[in-house]
């Protein structure tokens, strides 16, 4: 039992500085997908994407919805010229209309790293968190896990997860919502108390995914409940979920400034 | 394969007097016609000569029918029942005496709108409700425990309901099917290469395992064999995530005994071969490497740096897997609970390091080797015991024969030049069952293609197999050990519910 208490301490530190310091993913790695050439789509671009996340406007502008973005890179391979992975992890946004890139620019401006690591410590250091599944793939539970885990450790900004609602100030919800779990999510939700922020964790809770034409699923979470900060991925990267956990954070200190 | 006018030959290893048409197939696969009438008694033949069943399903290829597959010698059985016209098909349920074969009756009867004669019902099986609650057990002192859809910490969503007294547990229901998403309709009228996502998504923490045991039916369908070198590549990813689901299970077993640094140990390793992945296929989950007829890329890292990853990674194991096995704390809530009987195991039909953790050399990559199993020689790692410390020593042994199989592979790809990936015929058709073993055990797909696009595909989850047994999963235990069992079991909801 004792020997764990070296082996322990002889790994040394691997935990990362976010988001202090930047983190930048391997080389090669499927980030956020991001339009090169926005302009002079052709007809029938749209019909690459097997999630309908690719619209050209009748201007001939090519849009990308994040939200539906499984990250399955069909038209990263088919139109190189065109769309390409970015190699970072941060994707979320504070609005649904804030995932989608090219065409119109609805980008809502974003605070830096430093401004949320500040907001992190605004709040007494101490955010609860509960998670509920409405219908995910079970990938975005082991992301959400990896952030305990000692490379992640957002302990150390403050994050604790709760298995009570009524002590809960995030709900993480993952998954397109199927029907037996609509009525536990929205019972999830009603007993957190104010101030309290929704996140909807990966491509499926933020649009359904390639669930959403199925009719297994109603779609995206905002389907049932208004959602506060959307991580778009398929699942996304424990530092992709950081970012998110981080603005959402934000959104809590300006409700209670407020 | 054989002209029609042909008889096949049937393996002699089959019951004398089932009474099956041999029917051409793919390799490994023995196909046999029966009429439904025939179908629930030629089963139970098949059960007599120690068949075990995989799934059962409603065929549309080559004609409309019932379709049961069978594990056996290393063959996988397939009886086939020609419906006709008929609107609601029928037959004689098998779940009145094989317990296997319940929950895929329910599903067939109320997805797919056959109706079996006596069947088993189970009323809420497909549709679950979390509130209703149903008691079976009754007594003064007896409540029940409706654990989930909404579980404590990150789980996915399944319910339990748990019938205790406080200590000793009479009854345990499991309940899946929370977050059926309707993956399967979901590929239809998709071409392959891109209804692998699809594969990739059914279960995520095994999307290598979906993707390739779909791309294998697909393959198997169109008569395509992928190159030498793919096959390279799919075992490596394949093991890769096999160590990081072992990895996982064992670091929720020590963070269930509140063995901080041992979980945190586990952890590193399991992130370790996560990012290990990133590097090679630019997803943590190696999703979008694996397509039919191939692999779409070579992985991103070089043979060498990739042997000298893993020689670092096994040292740091060696030493975690000694300080585990000999941590009392750890060992003593692990050893002795949970025991699924062997016989018992053998009736649900379970699979993967459940079974083989209860005495059963059951292992797709053994039974019916793919790829490059074929060659690669594998070690099947069994224990006697059937307790879930003999589920988490199976993992700690595959862990070792993982990194053996990467090494070889590895070694392979050195010497091994040429494509990746083998065209898929254009507009091609055909229908055929695809399997792996994933790391919650044999995963079975059965994919239908027509004019080159993807019809009826049907998934036989290893997870919602496993999960018909936690029901009995608790004869001596007591609540508190409700977290051990379940992690040694180490299932996926998502892949059950599909």
């Amino acid at each position: 039992m004792l020997e764990w208490v070296p082996r322990g301490l002889g790994q040394g530190r691997v935990t990362t500085r976010y988001p202090r310091e930047a983190e930048t993913p391997p080389n090669g790695y499927n980030g956020p997908v991001t339009v090169l050439d926005p302009d002079r789509g052709e007809p029938g671009l749209e019909r690459i994407c097997p999630t309908g996340a690719i619209r050209v406007d009748e201007r001939g502008r090519i849009g990308l919805d994040r939200g539906r973005c499984i990250h399955c890179g069909e038209c990263v391979r088919a139109m190189p010229a065109r769309f390409a992975f970015e190699e970072r992890y941060e994707t979320a946004a504070r609005a649904r209309g804030g995932l989608i890139v090219g065409g119109v620019d609805h980008t809502d401006p974003q605070p830096l790293r430093q401004a949320l690591a500040e907001q992190a410590r605004a709040l007494g250091r101490s955010i609860h968190i509960r998670h509920i599944d409405t219908g995910s793939d079970g990938a975005e539970e082991w992301e959400i896990q990896a952030l305990w885990n000692p490379y992640y450790d957002v302990q150390r900004l403050g994050f604790f997860l709760t298995s009570a609602p009524r002590h809960a100030d995030l709900l993480l919800v993952t998954g397109g919502v199927t029907a037996p779990m609509r009525a536990p999510l929205e019972r999830t939700w009603d007993v957190m108390p104010e101030p309290k922020a929704l996140v909807a964790v990966g491509t499926d809770a933020c649009s359904g995914g390639l669930a959403a034409e199925t009719g297994c699923v109603a779609g995206g979470v905002d389907v049932v409940l208004a959602v506060d900060v959307y991580v778009p991925g398929s699942p996304p990267a424990p530092i992709a979920l950081l970012h998110g956990l981080l603005l959402a954070v934000g959104l809590l200190r300006e409700e209670l400034v407020a | 394969m054989s002209t029609a006018g042909d008889r096949i030959e049937l393996p002699d290893y089959l019951p004398e007097h089932l009474g099956g048409v041999g029917e051409p197939a793919p390799r490994d696969e023995v196909r046999l016609r029966v009429t439904p009438l025939a179908f629930g008694r030629a089963a139970k033949m098949l059960h007599g000569a120690g068949a075990r069943l995989v799934t059962l399903l409603r065929a549309e290829l080559p004609e409309p029918a019932i379709v049961g597959a069978f594990a056996m010698r290393g063959d996988l059985v397939v009886l086939r029942a020609p419906t006709g016209q008929a609107d609601v098909p029928t037959y004689a349920a098998l779940g009145t005496w094989w317990p296997a074969a319940r929950w895929p009756e329910q599903e067939l009867a109320d997805r797919e709108g056959v109706r079996p004669a006596g069947l088993v019902e189970l009323p809420r099986f497909t549709r679950p409700d979390a509130d209703v609650l149903d008691h079976a057990v009754s007594g003064l002192d007896v409540f029940s425990i409706p654990y989930g859809p909404v579980r404590s910490g990150v789980f996915e969503a399944i319910q339990f309901l748990i019938e205790t007294g406080g200590e000793d547990v009479p009854r345990i229901s499991t309940r899946p099917l929370f977050k059926h998403r309707g993956l399967e309709q979901r590929f239809r009228g998709m071409a392959p290469e891109q209804a692998v996502h699809v594969a990739e998504r059914i279960a995520g923490i095994s999307s290598v395992a979906h993707a390739l045991a779909f791309s294998q039916a697909v393959e198997r369908a169109l008569g395509v064999v992928p190159p030498p070198r793919a096959e390279c590549w799919r075992a490596v990813h394949a093991e890769l995530e096999r160590m990081a689901n072992h990895l996982d299970v064992i670091a929720k077993q020590a963070e269930a005994t509140a063995l901080s640094v041992g979980m945190a140990r586990f952890q590193i390793l399991k992130e370790q071969v996560m990012r290990l992945r990133a590097r090679l296929t630019g997803s943590r989950f190696g999703r979008g490497v694996i397509v039919p007829g191939g692999v779409r890329f070579e992985g991103r890292v070089q043979p060498g740096e990739l042997l000298g990853a893993l020689d670092a990674f096994e040292r740091d194991l060696v030493r975690d897997r000694r300080l585990f096995l000999k941590t009392a704390s750890m060992t003593d809530r692990l050893i002795g609970s949970g025991r699924l009987p062997r016989a018992l195991v053998e009736d649900y039909g379970g699979v993967g390091p459940l079974a083989r953790g209860s005495g059963l050399s059951i292992d797709a990559r053994h039974e019916r080797p793919y790829g490059d199993y074929r060659r690669l020689g594998l070690q099947i790692v069994t224990r006697r015991e059937t307790d879930a410390m003999a589920r988490v020593l199976v993992r700690f042994g595959e862990l070792g024969e993982s990194l053996r199989i990467l090494r070889q592979s590895i070694d392979r790809l050195r010497r091994r030049g040429g494509e990746l990936a083998a065209p898929l015929p254009s507009g091609g058709g055909g229908c055929a069952f695809g399997w792996v073993e994933a790391a919650q055990g044999e995963l079975v797909v059965w994919v239908e293609l027509r004019d080159g696009l993807v019809g009826g595909v049907h998934v036989a989850s290893p997870s919602l197999r496993n999960w018909a047994l936690f029901d009995h999963a608790f004869p001596n235990d007591v609540l508190t050990d409700f977290a051990f069992i379940e992690h040694s079991f180490g299932l996926t909801p998502a892949g059950a519910d599909r």
